[in-house]
């Protein structure tokens, strides 16, 4: 040990080097913080945007849903409307997400002359089976997303998050 | 690890003298406040640098958020300050350090003034110096429209009439200010905006690297 | 000493050392008498030691004083009284005098604060003497003196004939205040015919002064207001009878917010 000795000059570059680093971290800290909000601000999502689309009108062919909510984008408060593939499973509904998981064209129930029971993507061809399930094969390489759905008090279709596929 | 980067990048580009250059040299006693409290005031002008790169960082976070539109400028002003965290902050070392850059800049010129420091051979770097001042101060006039509140349209609009009243020319120079003849509006803000992101501070960059290298090379003035 | 590698440049443009440049021009610091540190790292710490105490102060100030914002500029306006940032102040000043404003404002706009910085800029060309202290050139530091102690003044003159609290109340950020009333009622044909809606806006939205929606105070209140006077609003701004203010009182007193 006592053959390190620290010599003056270093005591003085390392003193030098902690007082730059409490500068710049008190400089920076903040700023850091400020860009980096978007990541950590909290999503308040959930919200679910009741359609015009009756529950009990839905078939078990996908009929395309459009829905309108108000989107706050920090200070840009927007009308953005979405689109839902919804038709009827069983007892439950189903809405997915038109949104192809290749390269996030939109796709289209029987888009396809060739394949009238599923989705297809015009882009680059991909198809997806009616309950989302991408057909191996083509592009896509997941499952189309489904909505959170629910049913509002007076019978209406309500359109919430889109999650991860469970259907398939 | 870090010395054998060191000294791969000093091999080929030779970099041990320009780190000398900056580096590498004594300082005198006479402005050195250890020996003499009285030569603070030599600080003066290390402080307005110190906060001229607050300035810079503070401002180029600030532009993460702002928009230069009328329409959204105070919005997003507004977003920025109460719903991001530590919008408050950042915003607010960019607004006080605008005056406290003046305040320094002010003290460091009195240093030099009062110490007769401009004298020959530094002439030209007291001019470089005023030309910072003046910069400095169009920075702040610029700044001060950008978040498109109340003060800041009316002082602008104070503020432009100034330049107006310039004999000849003065209706010409409102015209390239405001972007318009008569509106101060839209085509203002993105004009201050530009003025005051890109123009002043690659002004104030050049005079800058001017100031510093003049001292340098010149050395710090002796003793009175 | 050799520094670096020595590496040969065609056309060298580097900055040689001290020891290997020939010796004119300024003095080297060595050739100052008295005790000399480096820069690096003894006299750099030092100096970022006092840089860490300014930005602790400077955060410090930060955080105990959020930066202003007023509202939304609204160039309809017109009762706003502008002001610029504190630095220029003197400036402002300077134009309110009557030698400075008017037929000659451009003396005070242009003239004077143009010959102030040209004579900044040329003070080496104008004050070419070697003496260095200030007390041995009267001149330079006489002229110095007289222009800070005008800024000081002008600023200060401007400081004290500025209303700040009207200045705030001018700026603030309010709540988008609706009200439904009957512009045909006695009470507001009162209202806009007297001064009160000079400050409070046509629709009570505030101005000047303060909203008058949903002040709950009684009628009882808002006519002793309107008599005596409150915060920044002197007694006797109201210059109408008591029997119309009484009206006036009762009716504002009845607005409140409509969503």
């Amino acid at each position: 040990m006592s053959n390190n000795k620290v010599t003056r000059r270093q005591f003085l570059s390392y003193t030098l080097t902690g007082v730059g680093g409490f500068m710049a971290a008190g400089m920076l800290m903040p700023m850091v913080r400020f860009a980096i909000d978007p990541v950590l601000q909290k999503k308040d999502g959930g919200d679910f945007v009741t359609t015009d689309v009756a529950v009990a009108d839905i078939t078990e062919e996908p009929t395309r849903v459009d829905f309108t909510f108000e989107q706050v984008d920090a200070w840009y408060t927007s009308e953005v409307t979405n689109t839902a593939w919804v038709y009827k499973s069983g007892d439950s509904i189903v809405a997915l997400s038109p949104i192809c998981k290749h390269l996030g064209c939109t796709v289209n129930w029987a888009g396809d002359a060739e394949y009238p029971d599923q989705f297809f993507c015009p882009c680059h061809e991909g198809r997806y089976e009616k309950n989302g399930k991408n057909v191996p094969g083509t592009p896509p390489l997941g499952p189309l997303d489904v909505f959170e759905v629910r049913e509002s008090a007076d019978g209406l279709l309500e359109i919430g998050m889109a999650v991860p596929n469970n259907l398939v | 690890m870090l010395n054998k980067i060191y000294d791969w990048v000093d091999e080929r580009l030779d970099i041990t003298p320009i780190w000398r250059d900056i580096a590498d040299h004594e300082v005198p006693e006479h402005v050195n406040p250890a020996h003499h409290f009285s030569a603070f005031v030599y600080c003066f002008g290390g402080l307005t640098f110190f906060v001229t790169v607050i300035q810079i960082l503070s401002g180029m976070f600030l532009t993460m958020y702002y928009v230069p539109d009328i329409e959204n400028a105070w919005n997003s002003v507004y977003y920025l300050q109460n719903e991001v965290a530590f919008g408050e902050i950042v915003r607010g070392m960019h607004h006080w350090g605008a005056s406290l850059v003046i305040v320094m800049m002010f003290l460091h010129t009195l240093r030099v003034f009062f110490t007769g420091s401009y004298k020959k051979p530094r002439e030209l770097n007291w001019m470089v110096g005023v030309g910072i001042f003046g910069i400095m101060l169009g920075l702040g006039f610029t700044g001060y429209l950008l978040p498109w509140d109340m003060k800041a349209l009316f002082a602008t609009k104070v503020g432009i009439e100034i330049a107006a009243s310039v004999p000849f020319i003065g209706g010409m120079i409102k015209t390239l200010l405001a972007g318009d003849e008569v509106i101060l509006g839209a085509q203002t803000l993105t004009r201050f905006f530009a003025i005051h992101v890109f123009f002043l501070p690659a002004a104030l960059f050049g005079l800058l690297a001017a100031h510093f290298i003049l001292i340098r090379r010149q050395g710090i003035s002796g003793p009175l | 000493m050799h520094r670096g590698k020595g590496l040969k440049f065609v056309g060298d443009s580097r900055v040689l050392h001290p020891s290997s440049r020939k010796k004119k021009g300024p003095k080297d610091y060595s050739e100052y008498p008295g005790k000399t540190e480096a820069f690096w790292p003894d006299f750099l710490l030092k100096e970022w030691l006092i840089g860490s105490v300014f930005l602790i102060g400077y955060l410090i100030l930060t955080v105990s004083h959020p930066s202003p914002l007023e509202r939304q500029a609204d160039p309809t306006d017109t009762a706003y009284i502008p002001l610029p940032d504190w630095y220029f102040l003197f400036l402002y000043q300077l134009l309110k005098y009557q030698f400075a404003s008017g037929p000659y404002n451009v003396i005070g706009a242009i003239v004077m604060p143009g010959i102030a910085f040209m004579a900044l800029l040329l003070v080496p060309f104008l004050d070419t003497s070697k003496e260095r202290r200030p007390f041995k050139r009267p001149l330079p530091t006489g002229f110095m003196l007289l222009a800070i102690a005008s800024i000081i003044f002008l600023t200060w003159e401007s400081v004290v004939n500025h209303d700040w609290e009207a200045a705030k109340a001018q700026g603030e950020i309010r709540e988008e205040v609706s009200v439904e009333f009957d512009e045909n009622s006695e009470g507001y044909q009162l209202y806009s015919t007297s001064s009160c809606i000079g400050c409070h806006g046509n629709a009570f939205e505030g101005g000047i002064g303060p909203t008058l929606v949903g002040t709950g105070r009684s009628a009882e209140e808002i006519y002793e207001i309107g008599k005596n006077g409150i915060a920044s609003m002197p007694a006797g701004t109201y210059q109408g009878t008591d029997e119309e203010l009484q009206v006036i009182a009762e009716f504002i007193s009845t607005l409140e917010a409509s969503e």
